[in-house]
């Protein structure tokens, strides 16, 4: 499901749109580098490990983590389970239905989860408990409630925020048995990764845009940085093109704002 | 913490002996499918990937029919004996995924608007997978579409270029991209120098990204000379061509 | 002679700058034509033009096609042009104005399956292409040998006002109906047949230099069937 296939935006509003960005100004009167308000609201959901509902603009996200124990893969031993997916529910738009993920919805999952993994944000390594045997097993499922266009970064600071605050259960080793305990700790989260959206109007770059700017856009690019401004993901998306410096703009973009969000995130979600 | 493998040796030669900015050996060959409209084959490193092209023709389920253009599918597939594990034929995510962006990677190239109310398949098989699949894909599926004849403003082509042992290097092979701290798989219409495809994983600093980003392009670029003289074997077979008999 | 400069372009190659009148397959960027499509660009007093050497059949209005009919409904029949656009050739193109589904039977015209020439009429993005039989040498063609070719190869086929087609038909007694959807019909006595057949496909498959002219003749040489 995207806004993009089904909502076809009016050419008299995209005409206005695009005057609009020639004078850098946006439909909702935002800047061009200025992204929607940003809210969050940690432990939600009392059955989960850790979760979170984030609003960006009108695009709504429920992350809830759940944490387990299990085997880790053959070729990582010495590490724990980490798994992002989403998924846009049929309430979420008038657009969506129900059914296996299409394409977007994949597409979605897989770049968040890129960024959260490729970042570092958890350390796997502090998830093994036995190796080769034992680990923790950590899924952050992601409900889309609303779209409202950048559901890219909306499901990001869903996924960094749950994470940020979950906790898993303290374990023991009692006759070379795993045994979960009561107490529990926080997962171990090192890093901070932001994910950027911009979308491509003509030579005009601009950071999140909502579903109206998404009908009408050129293309998108999704930057995810991390706490000392290295780029850890990026995806490219929708059947356009971007000049190599565009892309180095959008890179400077992404590690600027990313800054000013990650300070929120923090801010939102410490204990 | 267990040391990570050394991927680049004291002489500043990768596991394969290449040196930082090399590429694999590719070979490329069009027309190589007789039942399809375009096709190519190509071998890059350890890749052997088929690509081909069937259309314009009818869209079924005719309700997917664009009425301004033609529609664009895209299929990148592994074969099960195509990696070390035998992969499950039924697609995966990561399958569906890479299909999506490969079709955005090559629409952008293709006049579809010269074919309202068509389909243009383009069918990405892959033989046997190395790193960078996804870019050797689309090079073999942008000379698919040329071959087949469909109206093009430039070929596609792309180039991988990556994070080992902290150092930013063109081209990653399997081992590379599995040990190695990032890949970053570029697509460009060279002539128009556009970026069409752009996926990135890994940690780059501001610089190395900037770094790795540009040594894609420029070792796209080196691909694409191949791409030509893959099309001039096929089309061109060396002889002069002046036209006194064409109508 | 006025100099016309040739090359071999692929999609996105410079063809020329500058201002020119320009044709099929080439795109204006700027100052630039660029190609479209692989094949051979002419430079010359004429324009900038570039002959495709690969490439589906797309109709235009005032092409000659040769078809099949693959289906009949109550108001005509649809054509199979080798195209992804199908043909349509309505019943009151062939019954007249007085034509009525009631009355008229179209199979009696022409049965699934029948192979027919035909001009299209008109062709636009939002509907499949009109034909019509008007004219000589349209219909139905009831014997001979089909051959399918690249349709980027039938300028060759036809030659420089037809020359190349008239040659052929001249050398093997055979008459040579050629679509510019690719599709050729070819009707004579059977050793004509053959020979004729051997030449579209040779012209089909052949990167050929100048003298195509001349392999051809090399070709028929010797063993005119018509005795021409």
């Amino acid at each position: 499901m995207s806004m993009k296939k089904n909502y076809v935006v009016e050419t008299i509003r995209k005409a206005q749109m695009l005057e609009l960005l020639n004078r850098g100004k946006r439909v909702d009167e935002r800047a061009l580098d200025q992204h929607r308000e940003i809210t969050v609201q940690t432990g939600v959901i009392q059955k989960a490990n850790g979760s979170a509902i984030v609003t960006l603009g009108d695009s709504q996200v429920l992350a809830g983590v759940k944490i387990a124990t299990g085997a880790p893969f053959p070729d990582t031993p010495d590490k724990g389970l980490l798994v992002v997916n989403a998924e846009i529910l049929p309430l979420a738009s008038p657009y969506a239905e129900p059914g296996p993920p299409s394409e977007e919805a994949i597409e979605l999952a897989r770049v968040v989860d890129r960024g959260i993994r490729e970042s570092e944000m958890v350390d796997l390594h502090k998830l093994c408990i036995v190796e080769g045997k034992t680990v923790y097993t950590v899924f952050v499922d992601v409900n889309i409630m609303n779209v409202d266009g950048n559901l890219f970064d909306a499901t990001s600071y869903a996924v960094v925020c749950a994470l940020r605050t979950a906790k898993m259960k303290k374990y023991a080793i009692e006759n070379d048995k795993v045994v979960m305990k009561d107490e529990e700790t926080p997962v171990p989260v090192e890093k901070t990764p932001v994910s950027v959206t911009l979308a491509r109007f003509g030579d005009k770059l601009v950071v999140d845009p909502n579903g109206e700017e998404e009908g009408a856009m050129d293309m998108r690019i999704t930057i995810t940085t991390d706490d000392d401004g290295n780029v850890c993901a990026s995806q490219k998306g929708e059947a356009s093109t971007i000049t190599p410096a565009q892309v180095l703009e959008a890179a400077d973009t992404s590690i600027r704002i990313g800054r000013e969000i990650r300070a929120q995130l923090v801010e939102a979600t410490k204990s | 913490m267990p040391e990570p493998k050394k991927l680049i040796g004291e002489d500043g030669r990768r596991l394969d002996g290449r040196r930082w900015d090399e590429l694999r050996p590719i070979s490329l060959e069009v027309g190589v499918l007789k039942n399809a409209d375009g096709s190519a084959y190509i071998n890059w490193g350890k890749n052997k990937i088929m690509a081909a092209v069937y259309g314009p023709k009818e869209v079924h389920p005719k309700h997917q029919v664009l009425p301004d253009r033609a529609l664009l599918r895209t299929r990148y597939h592994m074969a099960p004996f195509s990696v070390d594990e035998r992969k499950n034929p039924a697609p995966s995510r990561r399958e569906i995924e890479i299909s999506k962006v490969i079709r955005e990677a090559l629409v952008p190239a293709v006049l579809v608007e010269d074919y309202p109310r068509t389909a243009i398949e383009v069918w990405v098989e892959v033989l046997q997978s190395d790193g960078g699949s996804r870019v050797a894909g689309i090079t073999a599926a942008s000379l698919a579409l040329a071959d087949a004849g469909i109206n093009m403003r430039d070929l596609v082509v792309g180039c991988s270029c990556g994070i080992i042992d902290s150092t930013v290097v063109a081209d990653l092979d399997d081992t590379e991209d599995k040990e190695g701290s990032g890949d970053m798989p570029v697509a460009i219409m060279p002539n128009l120098n556009q970026v069409t495809l752009l996926q990135v994983d890994g940690i780059y600093t501001r610089e190395n990204f900037q770094k790795a980003f540009e040594l894609a392009i420029a070792k796209g670029r080196e691909v694409y000379s191949m791409q030509r003289d893959a099309l001039a074997k096929r089309f061109f077979s060396g002889e002069p061509q002046p036209m006194e008999e064409s109508a | 002679m006025p100099m016309v400069q040739r090359k071999q372009v692929i999609p996105g190659d410079v063809i020329a700058t500058g201002n020119h009148r320009y044709g099929s397959y080439i795109e204006k960027r700027g100052d630039e034509y660029v190609a479209l499509r692989i094949g051979l660009a002419e430079v010359g007093p004429d324009g900038v033009k570039l002959n495709p050497l690969t490439g589906p059949y797309l109709p235009r209005a005032e092409d000659q096609v040769i078809g099949k009919v693959v289906d009949i409904n109550g108001f005509g029949w649809v054509v199979d042009i080798n195209s992804c656009f199908d043909g349509f050739l309505p019943a009151s193109f062939v019954f007249g104005r007085e034509f009525s589904p009631a009355t008229h039977d179209l199979s009696s015209k022409f049965k699934v399956g029948d192979v027919i020439g035909a001009r299209i009429e008109s062709f636009d993005r939002s509907r499949d292409p009109q034909l019509s039989i008007r004219g000589e040498g349209y219909g139905k063609f009831p014997e001979g040998e089909i051959i399918k070719m690249s349709p980027t190869k039938v300028p060759r086929l036809i030659g420089r006002r037809g020359a190349m087609v008239n040659f052929i038909s001249e050398r093997t007694g055979c008459d040579v109906k050629v679509g510019q959807n690719g599709v050729v019909v070819i009707v004579g006595p059977p050793e004509g047949m053959a020979k004729a057949t051997a030449v579209v496909k040779m012209i089909d498959q052949g990167t050929h230099g100048a003298d195509l002219m001349g392999k051809v003749e090399e070709y028929l040489g010797g063993s005119s069937v018509a005795g021409a």
